[in-house]
């Protein structure tokens, strides 16, 4: 803030005018993203989707961005995986078959379940989000461990990592935060964000919430006590 | 009357999250906002009776909202440390000291009640005329022209704790939240 603080309503109006912060370059290319789905689809989808789908924060983002996979699809290849992305999505939107794991009593960031020693995150704390159950599937070779969190009654993640060698990936709308590249798509009407953690294949899939939501949780690690 | 294009709506994304910014008082919400804004526009088509669509952007930001005011006092709240959450862009701006003056501004704005904080957002942050807002808010020129007012005069007023607050009618100071009671123009 200027040093002199503005005292009267026109200087104040006069500061909030001068404001010009633009929008983060991220923002800028979800809503490219949303314009680009319209584009591709018309009203009448996005209008069919709209009422399909509750009316909740978050949500109707998720839905209208549901559709853009086949202009932002992630690719799998190279490695020794024919482990598609569809598969691990589609592992996280399946229901839990286990407890939800414990709190990791050494580390309160983790949970006590891990993958090749990439461990879930507990994010009851910080975040609000608690787990509520757990499931272990084998897809094309690969042991995918899911964790499925929940916030209130009407948001819901499934947080999946695939043991060994990671595919390599491309495509889908990226974003690079601490070095390490998210990229989010859309899958089966959820809102998908999947990145690499320790050379493993992490997915996270949103129902009810936002790419900022999904963001702020993927990238989150507390001061690196938590690979990420 | 006309069909509101899509391929128009991506210029007016800067100026939305800055009205999205000014309403929430935090820049991640913000985003969500103004994603979810353009999700519900682009949900089905929309017919605009003027030329300018940004009153009718305000308008479906407004609604947003005050929706998610409503989802979220239902929702139980929980805290982040800040130091554990990147922040959603580290490179908001070219120019840090007015990303600075902007999340002071904002930051206090969004502490307004809710009437005023519209008020402010619709003309000051946003840039739409008194009619452009008042139509957008669903009050009348005279409802938005007082809260608008009210809205700057608090805001000042923050900034400068140390001056007198705004007088009522027996020379008496009123406290700021005090101030908000008085009576309105009802639309």
């Amino acid at each position: 803030m200027s040093e002199q603080p503005p005292h009267s309503e026109r200087e104040i109006a006069e500061l909030i005018r001068a404001i010009d912060v633009p929008a983060p370059e991220a923002l800028h290319r979800r809503i490219d993203a949303l314009i680009a789905e319209h584009e591709q689809r018309g009203w009448r989808h996005s209008f069919l989707t709209r009422r399909a789908a509750p009316l909740r924060f978050g949500l109707a983002a998720a839905l209208a961005l549901g559709v853009i996979a086949a202009a932002l699809v992630v690719g799998l290849s190279g490695g020794s995986s024919a482990l598609t992305l569809h598969t691990a999505v589609a592992l996280t939107l399946r229901p839990p078959t286990t407890a939800a794991p414990a709190l990791n009593p050494h580390n309160r960031t983790e949970l006590a379940t891990n993958v090749e020693g990439v461990a879930f995150p507990y994010w009851d704390d910080r975040f609000g989000w608690r787990s509520t159950g757990a499931r272990s599937d084998r897809a094309d070779g690969h042991a995918v461990e899911t964790v499925f969190y929940a916030r209130g009654h009407d948001q819901w993640i499934g947080y999946a990592i695939v043991a060994g060698k990671a595919p390599m990936l491309s495509g889908g709308v990226v974003e690079q935060r601490g070095g390490t590249t998210y990229r989010f798509v859309s899958e089966d009407g959820a809102r998908v964000v999947t990145w690499l953690r320790d050379g493993h294949l992490c997915v996270v899939s949103g129902h009810g919430v936002t790419d900022a939501t999904l963001m702020a949780l993927a990238s989150w690690h507390s001061r690196g006590m938590l690979s990420s | 009357m006309r069909t509101l294009d899509p391929q128009s709506l991506s210029k007016h994304v800067d100026r939305l999250y800055r009205a999205a910014w000014a309403l929430c008082g935090s820049r991640e919400d913000a985003e969500d906002l103004v994603q979810e804004t353009f999700a519900r526009v682009l949900s089905r088509p929309r017919v605009l009776q003027g030329d300018d669509e940004l009153y009718y952007l305000m308008r479906v930001l407004r609604n947003t909202f005050l929706t998610s005011l409503r989802t979220a006092s239902r929702r139980p709240v929980t805290a982040a440390a800040i130091e554990d959450v990147v922040a959603a862009d580290p490179r908001p701006t070219n120019r840090p000291e007015q990303a600075y003056e902007a999340q002071e501004l904002y930051a206090t704005i969004a502490q307004l009640p809710d009437n005023f904080r519209l008020a402010i957002v619709a003309v000051d942050v946003l840039g739409l005329s008194y009619r452009e807002a008042a139509r957008a808010l669903r009050v009348r020129e005279a409802t938005l022209t007082t809260r608008l007012f009210r809205a700057r005069k608090e805001v000042a007023e923050r900034f400068n704790p140390n001056e007198p607050k705004s007088q009522s009618s027996d020379g008496k100071a009123r406290a700021p939240a005090e101030s908000y009671r008085v009576k309105e123009h009802h639309e």
